[in-house]
C-alpha cells in the first residue's frame, strides 16, 4: 500500500507542473492588467509603464514563466503582484476557513444524505420515500444563495439566533463555533441532495443482492443487515461521489462565501485571478489541484478498505 | 429591480424594529472591498483613503464645505505673491503612534518619496510642479514650485499627502502599507487581515485634530473594526440587525427600506459631487462627427434614468459638473443639449446625411451609425447603458454594449477600440477635474477621449496658475463651455452616496472627501 501511495505523489508531480503551464497560459487570456489595479484610473501612460517595469511585467512570458518556475521548485511562491504579500503568507490566511467550512458542511451533510437516503431506501414507494426525494431534488434545485439568504432572513436578522458576517475566530473557539453555523447549513444543503439520491439508489441495488436475502433468511436483525451489510456495500459509488463534491467545495465554494463574508480559497482564487495576479492565483491554483489529487488518493485508498476485490487487485 | 434584489429587499423587509446588539466602545464599519496596500502614496482607491485619513493626517484639512483649508499638521501657511513658493509652519506637538515626534524631516521625506523618479507613484502628478521641498528647522517647510499652481493646498489635503514616518518605512521595507503603517492620525494599526477585517485602535496622545471637529481628540471610541462584507442584502441586514454599526456602501434600493427602519439612521455627505457620464472618443470615424455626438445627449432622458435607476437618488446632469462644484459654469447648464428633445436628435441626424435604413437604424455611405460602448459591469453601470441603447435606437443609433468586470475595464478603456466609455468620477473642484480629463497631454488615459486642443490647454495653465479665484474661475468656464458645446461627453447623472448607520451611533457627519465619509472620526462616539 506504501508503495502504491508513494507512486501515486510522485505521478502528481508532473501533474502539478502541467497545472502551473495551463493556469498560466489561460491567465494570459484574461483581460485585465494588474497595473491597472496599481496605478488607478487617472495616472498616466509614463507611471503606468514604470509599474510594470517594476513589477516584471515588461519581460516575454517565457521569462516570466521560467523564473516563476524556478522559484517554486525552490519552495518560493513568490509576492501578490497587487498587495506585495508573500503568496504563502496570503494562502495561509485563506487555506484554514475553507478547510474548517468544507469539513463542517461535510460534518452534517454526509450523515445527513446518509441517513435519508437509506431510510428511503427502506420505505421504497412509501410516503418517506416520496418525502425525502422531493427533499433531495429541491436541495439540489434550490441555488446556495438562495437558501443562504433565507438562513440570513430568518435565523440571523428575524431572530437574531446566529451571526452571520464574517468569521469570528478558528473553528476551535466558541466565537467560531458559533459563526460556522449558517455558512456551514447553507454550503451543505448543496450536498445533502445528491448524496440522498446516490444513497437510495445504491441502497435499492445491494437491498436485492442474494446476500442480502440470505442475511435476513438466516434471522440477522433489520438494522444489522442495512448498517453492516448493505450500507458498506453500497458505499462504494457515494465514496466517490463524496470525494469529488470535498474536492470541489474546497475551491467551489465562492457564493456561499460571499453571501456570510467567510474569508476563504474560492474568494482568493476568483480574485486573483480576474486582477491576473499570477503569482497568487498559481498559488491558489497549485493548491486546489493539490487538494483535487489528495482527497482523489484518499478515496482509491478508502476502497481498498471498502471492497476485497479492489485490495486483492 | 432584478430578481436578486426582490429578494434581497425581502430580507431587508422583514423585522426593521429589532434591537442591536451592543458594540461597546468598539465601532463596526461593514465594507464592500478591501485595498490592496495601505501605504498612502502606492494606493489610490477610496478603500485605502477611508482608512489612511484614521491612521494618518495631512498638513491640512479640508473642512466639510470641500472649499475651505484648515489647519491640520501645519498650524499656519503663507502663499509668495507670484505664487509658487509655499511656507508651513508645523505643530510642534505631533507625534506618531509610535511615540516618536514628528518633525519637518518626516514631511520632507515624505514629499520627496512622492516625487521619486525611480519608483512612480500615481498620485505625484498633483504635487504641481516642484522645484524644491527644504526643511526651514524642525518646524518649517518650504514648498518651491517651477510654476505657480493653486490646486496645491487642496491636494494636500488627499491621501497621498499623508506624512510618514521614515524610520517606519525604512524599517518596514515591501511591506510598508501591508504589515502596518505608523501615522500621526486620530488611530493606529493594530491588525489587518486582507480581504477580511482591519482593526485601528485610538491613538492616546492625539490631540491636534482639524478645527472642523468639536473634539481634537483623543477620538471618542475606543476600537473601529472594519469588516467585509460584500453581499449587499448581507450588510444592509447586518446593520439592521446590529451586527454591524455603520457602512458606507448602501445600495440605492435598499434606501427609501432604510429610512423606514427604527434603528438606522441614513446620511448623506453634503457637497458630494460625483457624475456618471459617456465620453466620447473623438478620434473614432463615428465619434468625429460633431453631429452625431449632440443628436446622443439629446436622445438621453436624463430625467428617467435618475428617477427609474437611481430610485431617485440622483441628480439629471444636463452639465458635466455638478451645479454646487467649485468653478462650475452656470453657463453650462441650460445648453438645449442638456434637454431631452429625441426630435431633434432626429433632425441633426437627418442633416448630417445619416438615414434610416429597413430596419430604422441610420447608416451614411454604406457605415451603419452602431458606436461600441465599453461599460463597467457592475453597479449602476449596466442599467445606465440599457437605458441609453433604448434612448438610442429611437432616434437611429445602433448603440453595441461591451461590459467588462472592474479588473478588466480600466485596462479595455486605456486602448483605442471603442468608441464610447462609461464612467461614474469623484471630484472637489471644476480645476480637479478638468486638469485631469481635458489637458491634450493626458491622452490615451486620463483624457480617453482624445481631445486634442491648445486654447484648452491654455486656459486651464491660466486656471490652474491664476492667484485671483475670480480669473480661475473664469478660465474653467471657457473650457466648461468649450467641451460641453462640442459634445465631447454625454452626461448622465451626478450620483449620490449615503451612510447607513445604527442610531446608537452619535455624531456622524459624512465627510465628502474622496467617499471617506469617516475622515478623522473624532465626534462619533455611542
Amino acid at each position: 500500500m506504501a508503495t502504491y501511495v508513494l507512486q501515486r505523489l510522485l505521478i502528481s508531480i508532473p501533474v502539478l507542473l502541467g497545472v502551473l503551464l495551463i493556469g498560466f497560459l489561460l491567465l494570459q487570456v484574461v483581460p485585465s492588467d494588474p497595473v491597472e489595479l496599481l496605478a488607478g484610473p487617472e495616472a498616466t501612460q509614463e507611471v503606468r509603464d514604470s509599474i510594470r517595469k517594476d513589477l516584471g511585467l515588461d519581460r516575454p512570458l517565457y521569462v516570466q514563466f521560467g523564473s516563476y518556475l524556478v522559484r517554486v521548485l525552490q519552495g518560493d511562491l513568490g509576492r501578490s503582484l497587487i498587495s506585495n504579500r508573500s503568496v504563502a503568507e496570503e494562502l495561509w490566511l485563506a487555506i484554514p476557513p475553507t478547510v474548517e467550512l468544507t469539513f463542517m458542511a461535510m460534518l452534517w451533510a454526509i450523515p445527513g444524505g446518509l441517513a435519508l437516503g437509506t431510510w428511503a431506501a427502506i420505505r421504497r414507494g412509501q410516503w418517506v420515500d416520496r418525502l425525502v426525494m422531493a427533499l433531495s431534488v429541491t436541495g439540489i434545485s434550490v441555488p446556495v444563495f438562495f437558501l443562504g439568504l433565507m438562513l440570513i432572513r430568518y435565523v440571523g436578522f428575524e431572530w437574531q439566533a446566529l451571526p452571520f458576517v464574517g468569521r469570528p475566530g478558528p473553528l476551535y473557539t466558541w466565537e467560531g463555533l458559533v459563526g460556522i453555523i449558517l455558512p456551514a447549513i447553507t454550503l451543505g444543503g448543496v450536498l445533502v441532495g445528491p448524496i440522498a439520491r446516490m444513497t437510495r439508489t445504491t441502497t435499492l441495488e445491494v437491498l436485492r443482492a442474494d446476500y442480502v436475502r440470505t442475511a435476513r433468511a438466516k434471522g440477522v436483525r433489520e438494522g444489522r443487515v442495512v448498517l453492516a451489510h448493505v450500507l458498506r456495500t453500497a458505499l462504494i459509488p457515494i465514496v466517490t461521489l463524496i470525494g469529488l463534491q470535498a474536492a470541489f467545495l474546497l475551491g467551489g465554494a465562492v457564493v456561499t462565501e460571499t453571501l456570510f463574508a467567510w474569508p476563504g480559497l474560492g474568494q482568493l482564487a476568483v480574485g486573483a485571478i480576474l486582477s491576473r495576479d499570477f503569482p497568487l492565483a498559481q498559488g491558489a491554483i497549485m493548491i486546489l489541484a493539490l487538494a483535487f489529487i489528495l482527497i482523489n488518493l484518499s478515496v482509491d485508498v478508502l476502497y481498498t478498505r471498502l471492497d476485497p476485490r479492489v485490495r486483492r487487485r | 429591480m432584478n430578481w436578486k434584489q426582490t429578494i434581497a429587499g425581502l430580507v431587508l423587509g422583514m423585522g426593521m424594529a429589532l434591537p442591536g446588539v451592543a458594540s461597546g466602545q468598539t465601532l463596526t464599519v461593514l465594507r464592500t472591498v478591501d485595498s490592496f496596500s495601505y501605504d498612502p502614496q502606492r494606493a489610490t482607491a477610496a478603500a485605502a483613503s477611508e482608512i489612511a485619513f484614521l491612521l494618518g493626517d495631512t498638513l491640512v484639512a479640508l473642512d466639510f464645505d470641500m472649499k475651505t483649508i484648515k489647519p491640520l499638521l501645519a498650524k499656519s501657511w503663507t502663499v509668495s505673491p507670484d505664487g509658487k513658493t509655499y511656507t508651513f509652519e508645523l505643530r510642534d506637538d505631533v507625534s506618531f503612534c509610535s511615540g516618536k515626534k514628528m518633525t519637518s524631516e518626516d514631511v520632507v521625506y515624505t514629499f520627496n518619496r512622492m516625487l521619486d523618479t525611480e519608483n512612480k507613484k500615481p498620485s505625484a502628478q498633483k504635487m504641481g510642479k516642484v522645484k524644491s521641498i527644504t526643511a526651514a528647522g524642525p518646524t518649517r517647510i518650504v514648498y518651491e514650485l517651477n510654476e505657480p499652481y493653486n490646486e496645491l493646498l487642496y491636494t494636500l489635503t488627499l491621501m497621498h499627502g499623508t506624512i510618514l514616518n521614515k524610520e517606519n518605512v525604512d524599517a518596514l521595507g515591501k511591506d510598508f502599507g501591508i504589515k502596518g503603517v505608523d501615522g500621526t492620525g486620530p488611530f493606529c494599526w493594530e491588525s489587518w487581515t486582507p480581504r477580511t477585517e482591519m482593526t485601528l485602535k485610538r491613538h492616546a496622545a492625539y490631540k491636534w485634530g482639524p478645527p472642523i471637529y468639536a473634539n481634537k481628540g483623543p477620538a471618542k471610541v475606543e476600537k473601529i473594526v472594519w469588516k467585509m462584507v460584500p453581499e449587499d442584502a448581507s450588510r444592509m441586514a447586518a446593520v439592521m440587525s446590529g451586527q454591524g454599526d455603520l457602512t458606507y456602501a448602501v445600495p440605492l434600493w435598499s434606501v427609501a427600506e432604510l429610512k423606514k427602519a427604527p434603528n438606522v439612521a441614513i446620511t448623506a455627505p453634503a457637497n458630494y459631487f460625483r457624475t456618471c457620464f459617456i465620453g466620447n472618443k473623438i478620434t473614432r470615424d463615428l465619434m468625429k462627427d460633431i453631429e452625431v455626438r449632440k443628436a446622443m445627449n439629446l436622445a438621453v432622458n436624463r430625467e428617467d434614468i435618475a428617477k427609474q435607476i437611481f430610485f431617485g437618488n440622483a441628480i439629471p446632469a444636463p452639465a458635466y459638473l455638478h451645479p454646487g462644484t467649485p468653478d462650475f459654469a452656470a453657463s453650462t447648464q441650460n445648453t438645449p443639449l442638456g434637454k431631452y428633445n429625441p426630435a431633434e436628435a432626429k433632425k441633426l441626424l437627418d442633416a448630417a446625411g445619416w438615414k434610416a435604413g429597413s430596419d430604422g437604424m441610420r447608416e451614411k455611405n454604406g457605415v451603419r451609425l452602431s458606436p461600441v460602448l465599453f461599460i463597467l459591469n457592475s453597479g449602476s453601470n449596466p442599467q445606465m447603458a440599457t437605458a441609453v441603447q433604448g434612448y438610442m435606437r429611437q432616434v437611429g443609433i445602433d448603440l453595441k454594449i461591451e461590459a467588462f468586470d472592474a479588473t478588466a475595464y480600466f485596462t479595455k478603456i486605456a486602448t483605442q477600440e471603442f468608441d464610447m466609455f462609461l464612467l461614474c468620477n469623484p471630484y472637489a473642484s471644476a480645476g480637479d477635474v478638468l486638469n485631469v480629463y481635458w489637458r491634450s497631454q493626458n491622452r490615451p488615459i486620463p483624457n480617453r477621449m482624445n481631445w486634442i486642443d491648445a486654447e484648452t490647454d491654455g486656459w486651464l495653465d491660466a486656471g490652474l496658475q491664476a492667484s485671483d479665484p475670480k480669473v480661475r474661475a473664469e478660465n474653467y468656464a471657457k473650457v466648461q463651455e468649450k467641451i460641453v458645446a462640442n459634445a465631447l461627453w454625454v452626461p448622465l447623472v451626478h450620483d449620490m452616496v449615503f451612510v447607513a448607520a445604527s442610531k446608537k451611533v452619535k455624531n456622524v457627519k459624512p465627510h465628502a472627501t474622496f467617499t471617506s465619509l469617516l475622515y478623522k472620526g473624532l465626534d462619533v462616539s455611542f
